[in-house]
């Protein structure tokens, strides 16, 4: 099991520097005059959208890796090698966006990123993995034009190895989907648990 | 065939393949790839060689794109040499920031290379 470090690994992706933030501290944004909520919850509905999610992972797998994936109804299976990435949301609101999937989807993701091909979970596949978590997040709240201005993402976090679990209190809101392409599954989580 | 020196900073290796790879299929002749895992290494190099494009990152450890940029033009490191931003991060405010402080064009991840043709040819050609 190699779960040294993890903590603090997921502290540190959990938070944002204050800095990143502070362009975003608006409350209207400068093109076309839309008027921003003074409070994200306004915005709720939107924001949970499970649809955004969706369409998030399509666009990185479709411009990306260059290919589909398709989403389904089935919990993701507990593979002897896991790998899970997570970047953190800070700002109007406080979140993770955490990918997770066994070892093989993982280098199949790294192998289509890169056209290389791994036999085993290495730096260039963590980097991967992270990079993709990063993409999907910047993607997820790029659609929601609020999320875009005023909440920034942290630098992945990348945890590999087995029979350990990502715990959460209980969040203001979670989407969880599973997607499978080339034959293999990953799942992507959208964690909210703080909102303004 | 003159070289188009590249400098491509990201804290993602497989980023900065991702970006050359691009770079290549855009047609980019004569390209030579030197790359920076932050803006301090980004600086670095620069001090060590001239390069004729920049092409990074926003969200990095170390030293972020913004930061970077406002250095670059701080320490007159690259004048006149066309940056693009390559990022996540896609709010007008963050676009606005990066041209404040010196960037020619904005790329948002996830991206083709058909729009990394579009957004940095223009600019090495006109540089």
């Amino acid at each position: 099991m190699m779960l040294n470090g993890v903590q603090q690994r997921l502290h540190a992706a959990l938070e944002v520097e204050p800095g990143r933030l502070e362009a975003g501290a608006r409350t209207e944004r400068g093109d076309g005059g839309r008027r921003m909520p003074e409070s994200l919850r306004e915005n709720l509905s939107e924001i949970a959208d499970p649809r955004n999610l969706d369409a998030s992972v399509a666009e990185v797998f479709q411009l990306m890796l260059g290919t589909s994936c398709r989403k389904e109804e089935v919990e993701l299976e507990r593979a002897e090698e896991q790998v899970t990435a997570v970047v953190g949301f800070g700002g109007i609101l406080s979140g993770a966006c955490v990918f997770r999937s066994g070892g093989e989807a993982a280098r199949r993701v790294a192998a289509r990123m890169t056209g290389m091909e791994f036999c085993a979970v290495d730096d260039t596949v963590k980097d991967g993995i992270g990079e993709l978590c990063n993409m999907l997040a910047g993607s997820w709240k790029g659609k929601v034009p609020e999320l875009a201005a005023r909440c920034g993402l942290s630098v992945p976090a990348v945890i590999t190895g087995h029979d350990y679990e990502l715990h959460v209190q209980a969040p203001e809101f979670r989407l969880r989907h599973v997607y499978a392409f080339d034959g293999v599954r990953f799942e992507v989580t959208i964690l909210c648990d703080g909102i303004q | 065939m003159s070289e188009i020196r590249t400098l491509i900073v990201d804290d993602s290796s497989v980023m900065r393949k991702i970006v050359e790879r691009s770079l290549r299929q855009a047609g980019l002749d004569g390209l030579v790839v030197v790359e920076a895992a932050n803006g301090v290494e980004g600086l670095e190099a620069l001090k060590a060689a001239p390069v004729d494009l920049i092409l990074s990152d926003i969200n990095m450890p170390a030293m972020d794109g913004l930061e970077f940029l406002r250095q670059i033009r701080e320490q007159k490191l690259a004048v006149g040499i066309p940056v693009v931003m390559i990022t996540t991060e896609s709010s007008e405010e963050h676009v606005k920031q990066a041209i404040q402080a010196g960037a020619r064009g904005y790329i948002r991840k996830p991206f083709t290379a058909e729009q990394v043709k579009e957004r940095v040819l223009p600019l090495v050609k006109a540089s």
